[in-house]
């Protein structure tokens, strides 16, 4: 496989990639109040994920894919909220511990990087095209 | 490589050239005006050439800097478009000198 | 050994930019990578300067990843400026601007090959 076509399956890997990530944050801004059902139940627990690199045999880049999603561990902050089916005795309840700005931050941050993959496509498409071309309109 | 193929195509044009235009001119004036009117005509015709294979060197030379990754984007197109312009005129000349020259060879004498 | 010629060159230089290519979209799919250190393509004046025996040795041997990098060595360039705690050595800036530098230097050569071969065509029709 030449290189071009390379650059483009390796982006085209990292689109992937940074889809799950706005993913992940999507789902954890949804629950950001989601707590739980029972009294002193857990709320929803934040999920992180991670990604590694991978060197792919037939074309030589490094591609990039989800390693992992998993839970963050992070202890979940109290309100006070006797109302709430989720309260214990002194009325306190468990909320999800996502936190909005967090999120927010880290969907631009995915929208920049899925923006920087999308231009490699691109260009990466056009140069093959421009070789392409060296061999048409000739009279 | 390009100098070596305007070499190749011209010579033979200019040689012809310079065979024709002497032998034309002496039939009609005198032996001495004949000769140094053929002869320049000739050394432009020569000159011409020269020229254009320098051009073509220098935008040879310029576009090879270029890929190596240090010359002014603006100095090679301008090179390169000079050298496809003195290619074309060149060319066109030797197309008229040439058709000029079948013209007269095939002119009765 | 150097290539004098033109158009040997310049594919050449093609092979050289796709590889830089290949490596700067490794660097920006793999910018969020924990641990993954940025590659770049060694510089297009050392690869010139390296005579074909060695040319010809690296093509030689390993099939993979070394094929579709056409001889030319790729090699995680070192960090500079701050270290982020998740040791990725990716600048998204930098990469979009080789990533421009390749596009541009692309076109040039593209148009000179072009530019070129038709002069080389026009001398021989009539």
């Amino acid at each position: 496989m030449d290189a071009l076509t390379a650059a483009l399956k390796v982006a085209a890997s990292g689109l992937g990639a940074q889809s799950e990530r706005l993913r992940v944050v999507s789902e954890n801004l949804a629950n950001a109040q989601s707590t739980g059902n029972t009294p002193g139940a857990d709320p929803y627990r934040r999920k992180t994920i991670t990604f590694q690199s991978e060197l792919d045999r037939t074309s030589g880049g490094s591609l990039v894919e989800v390693s992992s999603i998993a839970r963050d561990p992070s202890d979940f902050p109290i309100e006070f909220q006797p109302g709430n089916e989720a309260a214990d005795e002194k009325g306190y309840v468990k909320m999800p511990n996502v936190n909005a700005l967090v999120e927010m931050a880290d969907m631009s941050e995915a929208n920049r990087s899925y923006e920087a993959n999308l231009q490699v496509i691109k260009q990466a498409r056009d140069l093959i095209s421009m070789t392409i071309d060296l061999m048409r309109n000739q009279q | 490589m390009i100098g070596g193929i305007g070499a190749l195509q011209f010579k033979p044009a200019i040689d012809g050239a310079e065979a024709a235009s002497p032998g034309l001119l002496q039939s009609g004036v005198g032996t001495q005006a004949s000769e140094s009117v053929g002869s320049s005509f000739a050394e432009v015709l020569s000159h011409a050439a020269t020229k254009t294979v320098n051009t073509l060197q220098n935008a040879e030379q310029m576009s090879i800097q270029a890929l190596k990754g240090d010359a002014d984007t603006r100095q090679v197109v301008d090179a390169v478009l000079s050298a496809q312009q003195a290619l074309q005129t060149t060319i066109a000349i030797r197309d008229k000198v040439v058709s000029a020259y079948l013209e007269i060879s095939r002119m009765s004498i | 050994m150097q290539p004098v010629n033109l158009f040997d060159l310049a594919t050449r230089q093609s092979q050289w930019l796709a590889v830089r290519q290949s490596a700067i979209a490794s660097n920006i799919a793999n910018a969020n990578t924990p641990g993954y250190t940025a590659n770049d393509v060694e510089p297009f004046e050392k690869v010139l300067d390296r005579t074909a025996v060695t040319l010809a040795a690296t093509q030689a041997g390993h099939l993979g990843a070394e094929k579709s990098n056409a001889g030319f060595n790729v090699k995680p360039k070192e960090a500079t400026g701050s270290i982020m705690p998740s040791k990725n050595t990716v600048v998204l800036e930098d990469e979009l601007m080789k990533a421009g530098e390749v596009r541009r230097s692309f076109e040039l050569n593209t148009a000179i090959v072009k530019a070129f071969h038709s002069m080389m065509t026009m001398v021989v029709k009539s």
